[in-house]
């Protein structure tokens, strides 16, 4: 395809047909692929709903019979709670950490690239593998080996081991640190991304007129950063549902059902309890769920609209 | 002014320090486990450094457990993930950006793959596992690394629409006027200005792709097709936990996406707060 064709302005209309050259063009590259992708995603979801009214050997039709079994069953309840827990611990801790981080470096590194540097670093959590930080939390957390008994003992904290991960108490908010250790960097990239768009003389303006630190923050760094903070809360919520990976390796959803997110009960319905009716029905269930609040949300989000 | 900067700037280094160590010590804890001999590990105290530092639990890891073919697996897939998903990206995103397209299309597309994004992947796995296995595909790569280009789809769509719409048109108008057709503007002009923007994406989704454990714990069940997540996750939960191997497991699964982002960090900062940032 190396030789040069000559061809006229692509900007020019060809009048003949309802679109334009460059029209047909993108067309022709779009369509393949995004059938190919139509088909990949919504056939997996036509067979799920499928499944969802058969029976768990898929020989006959059982109607709504998965879907009351699914709802009937106390454990998804203590499952939807768990999660409950999980967001109301890690996103007001994760969104007043990173904005404090923010606002602390926005006002107090001034020199450019140690801006530069903590930006990276703040980088790196968000992309190490899940399961490895869930190795090192278990190295800190667990009973024997955990350095965190270990240190607490050695400065008098405390003067018996704690089982952090397999007491009730201790488990929940143990598996939310390592989630808050993760993405409390993403928090803090955005808003201080967010910090820099503020006009400088809006601030300067304010301090001439003797604004304090707080009526600063109040009056006018707020206004910039809340489209950003729900964009926040909308991609962090959505990511409370997609925990899966540390809790596993750390109390795989114990003690008892303590832990057991829906990630992790919608996993055991289907491979620990085969019952892929149930599971299927569930997996309706989230992703209609899921598809409902995201067409109620989307609209207050900040993207391109145009 | 200053005195009222005064108080921030007392709290801000032992906040610094505090923070420094809540990141470093947990990944130092996770180095200094991986070097410590099991004999080590079975005294009586906890010791806080390795005293006698050995790459036993590595070749342990690699070699006597056979990790490196899992190792092996995950760059494998990795790599044609990331290719697949950069493909399928350019084809959509070129005509997205490059081609007078009615704008309902654009904003359309943008939005779907936006909306992917937030689907749990638990709600999907379960339907794709019974996809894999009617067609056969269940613990082979390539139903992993059909997955994973999908799974990325949505972002590399959404980087590279970004990176694309910031080279400007007039550079490829040029390039027509002389003749050029779109495929060659494409290859001669776009391609090595885009150059930056592939690669930053290409390395996010490599790190993502390496990082996933759900689809790869589900669709896979022996060395043939296991990522080296799986095994991570093996070393965690059998019976009687050997500290030092699983450390060293931890290590190596961090330190590739580490690497790559202190190499690429340039590059990828600018696509990492794409979306977020510049779209306001």
């Amino acid at each position: 395809m190396a030789n040069v064709t000559v061809r006229p302005a692509p900007l020019a209309r060809a009048g003949a047909g309802r679109f334009t050259r460059q029209e047909r063009l993108a067309y022709k590259m779009l369509a393949p692929v995004l059938g190919a992708i139509l088909v990949v995603v919504t056939y997996p979801f036509l067979l799920a709903l499928l499944q969802s009214l058969q029976d768990a050997a898929g020989h006959e039709f059982v109607g709504l019979r998965n879907y009351v079994n699914a709802l009937v069953n106390p454990l998804l309840y203590e499952a939807l709670a768990a999660t409950g827990i999980y967001a109301s611990l890690v996103l007001p801790t994760e969104i007043l950490l990173g904005l404090g981080f923010a606002l602390l470096v926005h006002r107090t590194v001034r020199n450019s690239a140690w801006r530069a540097l903590l930006f990276v670093m703040a980088t790196i959590p968000l992309v190490l593998p899940p399961i490895a930080v869930g190795v090192i939390a278990r190295l800190i957390y667990a009973p024997g080996y955990g350095v965190l008994n270990h240190l607490l003992i050695v400065t008098g904290v405390i003067r018996d081991e704690i089982n952090w991960l397999g007491q009730p108490a201790t488990a929940m908010p143990a598996v939310a640190s390592v989630d808050i250790w993760q993405w409390t960097p993403f928090v803090y990239l955005v808003l201080f991304s967010g910090l820099l768009t503020v006009p400088r003389e809006e601030i300067e303006a304010a301090q001439v007129d003797g604004a304090s630190g707080w009526d600063q923050f109040w009056h006018i760094e707020l206004n910039y950063l809340r489209p950003l903070l729900l964009l926040i809360v909308f991609f962090r919520l959505a990511d409370v549902l997609r925990v899966f990976d540390h809790v596993f390796v750390l109390t795989g959803g114990g003690p008892g059902n303590t832990t057991q997110l829906l990630s992790l009960y919608l996993y055991r319905i289907e491979f620990k309890y085969f019952d892929s009716g149930q599971a299927a029905a569930l997996a309706v269930m989230v992703l209609v769920g899921v598809s409902i609040a995201y067409s109620l949300v989307t609209r207050l989000l900040p993207v391109e609209r145009r | 002014m200053r005195r009222r900067r005064h108080p921030w700037r007392i709290l801000a280094i032992p906040i610094f320090a505090v923070i420094g160590i809540l990141y470093a010590f947990p990944l130092y804890w996770l180095l200094a486990t991986s070097l410590k001999s099991k004999a080590e590990l079975y005294q009586a105290t906890l010791t806080l450094y390795p005293q006698a530092p050995t790459l036993q639990p590595y070749v342990s890891v690699l070699v006597e457990r056979g990790f490196w073919v899992l190792l092996r697996n995950s760059v494998v897939v990795c790599t044609l993930s990331v290719v697949i998903a950069l493909i399928l990206g350019l084809l959509i995103t070129y005509p997205i950006t490059r081609l007078e397209i009615s704008p309902r299309v654009r904003v359309g597309i943008l939005n779907w793959a936006l909306s992917l994004r937030f689907l749990p992947p638990i709600a999907v796995v379960v339907p794709y596992f019974a996809v894999v296995r009617t067609l056969g595909l269940y613990d082979q790569p390539q139903a992993l690394i059909l997955i994973y280009s999908l799974l990325n789809l949505p972002f590399t769509i959404w980087m590279l629409k970004g990176f694309l719409s910031e080279i400007p048109r007039e550079l490829e108008e040029a390039a027509f006027t002389d003749g050029a057709g779109r495929w060659t503007a494409f290859r001669l002009v776009l391609l090595p200005l885009a150059w930056p923007g592939l690669f930053a994406a290409a390395v996010i989704v490599f790190t993502f792709t390496w990082s996933e454990f759900l689809f790869a714990l589900i669709l896979t069940s022996t060395p043939n097709a296991q990522t080296f997540p799986v095994g991570v996750q093996g070393l965690v939960t059998q019976f009687e936990v050997i500290w030092n191997d699983m450390a060293a497991a931890g290590t190596i699964a961090l330190a590739l996406p580490l690497v790559l982002m202190v190499l690429a960090r340039r590059y990828v900062i600018a696509g990492l707060t794409f979306g977020v940032v510049r779209e306001k």
